[in-house]
């Protein structure tokens, strides 16, 4: 059987299923509508496969009205990836020029300025504090949430670093690392800023990449080898590397109560679960405050794979959820390891709960003592 | 289906009533929403054939709005299928003549929770397990728990009469209704407060719980509550044949026990379901129980159903098989490749009856379907002091998908026909939808006059759902 075989046939299991993942799927959640879920996605694609139906253009609103977020892989059975499958079909929609018109502003902004805010590129570093260093420990991708929106992501990051006695180097071109149109369809279009990327890197003196966006991350380690573009130094995630060194993060202590948000890219499409919650369980000297859904049945915050620049209302509702979510344990702080969910669940959050990212909340605690 | 002016005219007037985003009249959407969870239209699906769509969808978020959606439609005559989750299993929410789907979707609220009471007030929209998982955070639980629980909804659960994997001991949900909020077909919205219950004439809750959207639109019901149970012990039995089982199960609820799960598996089920995970005697049944409650009491029911079960030949399995079951409750509604392979095609037939007629409705349905080519494994479970639940599930795949659907009907007119000849009912707990609908008539018999001439005073023009529970076929 060959993969599309094998594809079709998933997606016409998934087609007839009596909904087993549909409660978790935010897109449900924000629309309540059938067609806005996995199984929806799939009965359109099916109907496609065989001819029947083509895909109009409410089909195609409709499989991009997806997140993305690998919620309902975790409760299938037959482990049917819809995402995967999803954006499989959105490449097939950039292809024919039938992709939602809303995001040809990403498209164009990344292709012109290297990043999806229209943002001109040689500001990327102008709100982040670092000095220029020949001999770096470890190399910092900041990818272009942290440096045009969540700078304070950005900058807690190399002073959490510095702190813990690691020389941090920028890239002095960095673009973006091509998730916002990978995981939208435009794959050449990613695949010209993935090269300029790996050739950078690689020039670049370092032991170690580190990201603290989950979409680089996943992008870098798994994206890119995919289409062979091989990064000749290990990447890592922000969490993983203070977990990896946790002796010398210090102990510190942090009254209130912590909960914690599993990005989407970082748990169920990287595996990491473990470690942001060391790290934040050392730093704050608390045991993480789990939400009832968290690690792989983590509910997406809303932001990620286009969603928000298409559905900004319904992006907000879901992040909304989920900081109701979190404000459910009783915890003080709600922090997340990813810029894009810090920034959708802050804006959501109201006073009684600070979101913060990873190194935030370490650079709070440090500040503190 | 309606022309293409008058479909045009009768969104503009819903979307004045519900905003235009809460209407649809794109034929993507009214594909997506006729997907139901009745094997057939599941079959269908698979196979690329087209299920029955609305006219346009419609998405309430007040009774009062779907008062006024009623008004609409029963002045363009136009009919009106209710659904909620979209998990029946009978095809109940298909729009088989078209019309307004009434979407109760986004009627998702739970109101009010009285914990004096033990009541909880939710909107018909809100999903199964949404309710369960809030309840639960409180102590409570509703009690209901179909295997559709994380799709299926509250006004599903009702406008079905269904029953969950412990009816046995929580009640099936006409027991957990107390009150009741329904629109009828001239827009009148009536409310049967909740009351743990009366004597002032006939319980008209009743008349609603499974009228399955064809004599009004359930908005808003009032359930029971109960305690989370302080420990629930599982325990599993082997019988060398049904009877035995069946007899063992009969004296457990005449000596006063009632387990929360109550399932005696047939060799075939037994086989298909269990053999994989435990070393089963071939032609051995498996019995399922589950005891919920306060510890000494679950220790005592359960020492005494287990002496039973012994003393009519059982082998002790422990808590193994009922366990199991219980955390894999859910794996056995996810398709499978071996089940949707090419022209597949399964359903059950969840008949009931009294426990002097059980062995022989068992046996002679048995019979019936598998001369159809059929393959066909059964449990007795939502088991209760007169009688039960039999779950005849059944399977046949065939060379093409004319023949797999005329097979399918086959199985079923036959099946049913065995059930009513040997004195079962023809459905427990899924409802009777489009499935069931042709053999209504046979079944309530002398009484099914009563039912249509209910139906002819509450919806006389015949909008609410037709072709559902006998009612309303159009030639």
């Amino acid at each position: 059987m060959t993969d599309s075989e094998k594809t079709a046939q998933q997606v016409r299991m998934c087609a007839a299923c009596p909904k087993m993942c549909r409660h978790v799927c935010p897109t449900f959640f924000a629309w309540r509508s059938d067609s806005p879920t996995p199984h929806g996605r799939a009965l359109l694609l099916h109907h496609d496969n065989l001819g029947l139906r083509q895909l109009d253009e409410r089909a195609v609103e409709v499989i991009y009205q997806c997140l993305e977020c690998s919620h309902c892989l975790t409760w299938c059975l037959p482990e049917i990836d819809i995402a995967t499958i999803v954006e499989d079909a959105r490449r097939i929609l950039v292809s024919q020029d039938r992709f939602p018109k809303g995001l040809e502003t990403i498209r164009s902004s990344v292709l012109s300025n290297h990043n999806p805010f229209c943002e001109p590129h040689e500001k990327r570093v102008a709100k982040i504090r670092f000095k220029k260093t020949k001999s770096a420990d470890v190399i910092y991708f900041t990818g272009c949430t942290a440096a045009y929106r969540e700078h304070g992501i950005a900058n807690a990051s190399i002073e959490a670093l510095k702190e813990f006695g690691f020389n941090v180097s920028i890239p002095d071109d960095e673009w973006c690392c091509g998730s916002p149109l990978l995981r939208t369809g435009f794959t050449s279009e990613a695949l010209e800023q993935a090269r300029h990327n790996v050739e950078i890197l690689n020039e670049m003196s370092g032991e170690t990449i580190l990201t603290t966006c989950p979409g680089c991350y996943r992008v870098l380690t798994q994206d890119y080898p995919v289409n062979d573009l091989r990064i000749e130094k290990p990447v890592m995630h922000l969490s993983q590397f203070l977990a990896k060194h946790i002796d010398k993060v210090p102990k510190g202590n942090l009254a209130g109560g912590v909960t914690f948000h599993d990005p989407c890219h970082l748990g169920r499409h990287c595996g990491v679960y473990e470690e942001p919650r060391l790290v934040i369980e050392r730093i704050t000297g608390e045991s993480v405050k789990e939400m009832e859904r968290s690690r792989d049945n983590a509910m997406c915050c809303g932001n990620g794979a286009g969603f928000r620049t298409l559905f900004s209302s319904q992006a907000k509702k879901i992040g909304g959820e989920r900081v109701r979510q979190a404000a459910l344990t009783g915890s003080r702080y709600l922090i997340t390891a990813c810029p894009f969910c810090r920034n959708l669940l802050a804006s959501e959050a109201g006073e009684t709960l600070e979101v913060l990212d990873l190194p935030e909340l370490v650079m709070t605690v440090l500040r503190k003592r | 289906m309606l022309d293409g002016k008058t479909k045009s005219g009768m969104a503009e007037r819903l979307a004045s009533i519900v905003g235009s985003d809460n209407v649809t009249l794109l034929e993507t959407d009214a594909v997506l929403n006729a997907h139901d969870a009745w094997p057939l239209s599941e079959a269908k699906i698979r196979t690329g054939e087209l299920l029955p769509i609305a006219d346009v969808i419609v998405f309430p978020e007040t009774a009062q709005e779907v008062a006024e959606i009623l008004a609409v439609a029963s002045e363009m005559e136009v009919p009106v299928v209710p659904v909620g989750g979209g998990a029946g299993t009978c095809g109940g929410t298909l729009p088989i003549y078209g019309g307004i789907q009434l979407d109760l979707k986004r009627m998702d609220k739970i109101l009010h929770i009285d914990e004096k009471s033990m009541l909880v007030r939710v909107q018909a929209g809100v999903i199964g397990i949404e309710l369960e998982e809030e309840v639960n955070r409180l102590g409570y639980t509703t009690g209901h728990t179909p295997t559709s629980l994380r799709a299926s909804n509250v006004g599903g659960f009702i406008a079905t009469r269904s029953g969950g994997s412990m009816s046995s001991l929580y009640g099936k949900i006409e027991d957990l209704t107390l009150g009741l909020e329904v629109v009828l077909p001239n827009s009148k919205i009536i409310r049967m407060k909740p009351m743990p219950r009366h004597s002032v004439g006939p319980d008209l809750r009743q008349l609603f719980i499974g009228s399955e959207g064809t004599l009004g639109v359930i908005t808003e019901a009032t359930l029971r509550l109960f305690p989370r149970p302080e420990l629930r012990r599982f325990r599993s039995m082997a019988f060398p044949d049904v009877h035995r089982g069946l007899e063992a199960i009969r004296r457990i609820f005449r000596d006063g026990i009632t387990p929360s799960v109550v399932r005696l598996y047939d060799p075939e089920d037994t086989a298909i379901s269990m053999s994989n995970h435990f070393e089963i005697q071939d032609g051995d049944c498996m019995l399922l129980l589950a005891f919920d409650g306060l510890r000494e009491i679950v220790a005592l029911d359960e020492e005494k159903a287990v002496k039973i079960c012994l003393e009519h030949g059982a082998k002790d399995y422990g808590e193994g098989p009922s366990k199991r079951w219980w955390e894999h409750r859910y794996d056995m509604y996810y398709p499978t490749e071996l089940t949707t392979s090419g022209f597949s095609i399964g359903d059950t037939i969840d008949i009931v009856a009294p426990y002097d007629k059980l062995e022989t409705v068992y046996y002679s349905m048995k019979a019936a379907m598998e001369k159809h080519d059929a393959f066909v494994m059964s449990h007795f479970s939502h088991m209760y002091q007169n009688g039960g639940s039999i779950y005849m599930i059944f399977f046949t795949s065939q060379r093409d998908a004319k023949t797999a659907w005329e097979v399918y009907k086959r199985i079923w007119d036959d099946g049913v026909a065995a059930c009513l000849r040997e004195g079962g009912t023809m459905s427990h707990q899924h409802g009777v939808g489009l499935s069931r609908s042709t053999y209504t008539e046979d079944e309530l018999g002398s009484a099914f006059l009563v039912l249509k001439m209910i139906k002819a005073i509450l919806d006389p023009i015949g909008i609410m759902n037709p072709g559902k529970l006998g009612l309303g076929v159009k030639e």
